[in-house]
């Protein structure tokens, strides 16, 4: 007989069917029961998330999970950190093994509207470019005609190569890597002449170079990148905390509200706005569900946008990326948070 | 009278016994399919309700990204479907180079194995030793490492002048320029060359025949390659700036997965030849030199024969083995099935198709080697014992 062997099959198959939707919503619930925010952020990403020496997670997007953290647990080392590489990222989210991802993932349309997650906002507005070790001697990338470019898979970077390259009636020769680690060692023992994604993943690699100054950035920059968090779509009260999270940062930038001041600030300041923000003067932690304080504690424990980028990626950083168009819109740059009133 | 009815009555049972069989297994075929469409309908349901796109339409869509080699012409524009095709070609390339090249390796080191000089027997040993105790992953990407680090920059390989050039591209070979014809020719020499090597064989040798002609036509292969080249012209490898046209080339990616399956699984089949060889009972050899054949006689036409029938079935599954694990090769950039797979999930989302896909490809490629291999051994197994 062979019914035997079918047995532990077809229970496998009904435990598979019997498994129900999962649940749609409620991911702050989920989030104040467990304790913790999970995010999911880059494996290797110097200035966005990174691991250092002792273990401590440090970036951009590590500040933008803790600055969550604060707002919604009151305390910024209430996360629970995951590294993702680019392929596992989107998955991670829809299964719901992350809350929130937040690693350097650019917003497009089709991931906004097929992949069953919805971006919040944009931290950093990038650019895909491209690196070259200095002794080839090249200024421009309209000179890479047949060069060997590194990418990552999964990427948009990808993408964009391919479109560029045709529309300069170039040809190139791709060589795809899995992880940023596996792109990195091989352009700098020189299988590739060319290491392509954005500008900012570029800066950060060229840190982990056996000599930084023996590779240059081109000029050319050949997409809009605009990085920023994402959540599981189906929960509007989660999206709309993390989208006011990241306004909050910048909000704060634009009042002036730092790490170190906020506390004097919130005693004294006579400024309508600025105590509505802290929640001095009125209460719109309750529209997001969450308490009157939730801004306070983001600049008081995480600090304001502007503080996280000096941190991380300013020039003053071992990344070393100028502020550009990045700074505040009413100091020439890309960055506007609505009114938060 | 008694002997009739006891058989209508053994008849009856048998027919009840029968009919309650088939209503079983049909009823759990039956429930099984029931549950399989359940599961179906309730992932459809899942992605739908978190709005995640499905479905197989993307195929016809552009990919949208190159590859950096494939066996079939690819590029951006075409559809994904494509991709797929040219992804399946990079991987049975790699898997049918490694197959070959690991059979060579374990024929080899399985007999170094069985020498009975102590310095061969030692190198064999050490060799199946090393590549058999550690990952493959480990030494695809130690591989990879030496190869990239080792050969010299794109700028100042290696050259000699319109044949071949090796540098951290690659190697770079010069090519009949008449592809098609280069390869009709090779069959071709291949056929004749192989034949008369196979007669020549039978007048003049007793064991080994088979093998002499299958070498005979490969090299006849290669001849008739080459006369192709030399009659229609060659396309070499041209360099301008970055660009290098013409010629084949195999990048360092291929060569490093190459090079590592092919030791991994060779260090396994040389492990299966020394199993088979020394399971032939002793007195099998006795027996060979007892008659007058000398030890390479007795080695190709009692031995061998008999160790092949038993080393067939687990080196198919070696052989399997070997395709699975060419998805490897994600780890160092060789574009191959699951490299092209990853790429297409996160240009479009539709991991679940895609793997789909995926999964049924190496199936379908190791089924046929299933079947080739069944084949083979019903060949081998059907020698007078």
């Amino acid at each position: 007989m062979t019914l035997k062997p079918l047995v532990p099959f077809a229970l496998a198959l009904a435990g598979l069917a019997c498994a129900t939707e999962a649940r749609a919503g409620k991911t702050l619930d989920g989030v104040k029961s467990a304790g913790v925010v999970r995010c999911g952020v880059n494996t290797s990403g110097p200035g966005f998330s990174n691991a250092d020496s002792q273990g401590r997670w440090t970036g951009l997007d590590v500040d933008f999970c803790r600055a969550v953290a604060a707002a919604v647990l009151g305390d910024a080392n209430k996360v629970k950190f995951t590294p993702l590489n680019s392929q596992q990222r989107f998955s991670a989210l829809q299964a719901g093994e992350i809350d929130v991802l937040s690693r350097n993932s650019t917003w497009t349309l089709t991931r906004d509207a097929s992949l069953g997650v919805a971006f919040t906002g944009i931290n950093y507005f990038d650019g895909q470019g491209f690196m070259v070790p200095k002794k080839l001697k090249i200024d421009s990338a309209k000179k890479l005609n047949g060069a060997t470019l590194c990418v990552q898979a999964g990427t948009t970077s990808e993408k964009n190569v391919a479109d560029w390259f045709a529309a300069h009636g170039m040809k190139y020769k791709p060589v795809v890597f899995d992880t940023a680690e596996a792109i990195t060692s091989a352009f700098f023992a020189g299988r590739c002449q060319v290491y392509t994604t954005d500008m900012s993943d570029l800066a950060g690699a060229r840190t982990k170079a056996p000599r930084a100054d023996d590779y240059a950035i081109l000029p050319e920059v050949i997409s809009k990148e605009p990085l920023g968090p994402s959540v599981r779509r189906g929960d509007d009260e989660w999206f709309q905390i993390v989208r006011w999270t990241l306004f909050a940062m910048l909000e704060a930038e634009e009042d002036g509200l730092t790490q170190a001041n906020v506390d004097a600030q919130k005693k004294d300041s006579k400024d309508p706005a600025v105590q509505r923000f802290l929640g001095v003067s009125e209460d719109d932690g309750k529209l997001l569900g969450l308490d009157r304080e939730w801004a306070y504690r983001i600049v008081r424990q995480v600090g304001n946008y502007g503080e996280s980028f000096e941190r991380n990626l300013g020039p003053k950083s071992a990344v070393g990326l100028p502020r550009g168009v990045n700074n505040l819109w009413n100091k020439g740059g890309l960055m506007y948070a609505p009114p938060i009133r | 009278m008694s002997r009739v009815a006891g058989d209508e009555a053994w008849r009856a049972r048998e027919r009840a016994r029968r009919r309650r069989e088939v209503a079983t297994q049909g009823g759990v075929a039956l429930i099984l399919l029931l549950l399989l469409v359940l599961v179906a309908h309730n992932v459809g349901q899942n992605l739908a309700a978190r709005q995640i796109h499905s479905g197989f339409g993307f195929l016809s869509d552009p990919a949208g990204f190159n590859l950096g080699e494939s066996v079939i012409a690819f590029e951006a524009r075409d559809t994904y479907l494509r991709a797929f095709e040219a992804g399946i070609a990079n991987t049975l390339r790699v898997a049918l180079a490694g197959i070959v090249a690991a059979s060579i390796v374990g024929a080899v080191v399985g007999m170094m194995r069985l020498a009975h000089h102590p310095l061969l027997r030692g190198l064999g040993g050490a060799f199946v030793e090393i590549f058999r105790n550690t990952p493959l992953l480990i030494q695809l990407l130690a591989i990879y490492l030496v190869v990239t680090e080792l050969l010299p920059d794109a700028g100042e390989g290696l050259t000699w002048p319109g044949v071949a050039l090796l540098s951290k591209q690659g190697l770079q070979l010069a090519v009949p320029a008449h592809e098609h014809a280069a390869l009709a020719a090779a069959a071709g020499a291949a056929l004749v060359g192989g034949l008369a090597a196979a007669l020549a064989a039978r007048r003049w040798l007793t064991g080994g025949r088979g093998l002499v002609g299958l070498a005979g036509g490969l090299a006849c292969a290669v001849l008739g390659w080459l006369a192709s080249g030399v009659a229609g012209g060659w396309s070499r490898p041209t360099v301008d700036g970055f660009l290098v046209e013409g010629g084949a080339a195999l990048t360092p990616e291929f060569l490093a997965l190459w090079l590592g399956l092919t030791l991994f699984t060779g260090a396994a089949i040389a492990e299966l030849v020394r199993a088979g060889a020394l399971a032939v009972p002793r007195a099998q050899w006795d027996a060979a030199l007892a008659l007058g054949l000398t030890r390479g006689q007795a080695m190709a036409a009692v031995i061998f024969p008999q160790a092949l029938r038993l080393a067939i079935p687990p080196l198919a599954s070696q052989y399997m083995n070997l395709v699975k694990n060419s998805s490897l090769a994600v780890m160092i950039g060789y574009p191959d099935l699951v490299s092209i797979g990853n790429t297409s999930i996160n240009q479009n989302g539709q991991a679940l198709e895609v793997i789909l896909i995926v999964m049924a490809a190496y199936l379908a490629t190791n089924l046929v080697l299933a079947l080739a291999m069944g084949f083979v051994n019903a060949r081998v197994t059907r020698a007078p014992r």
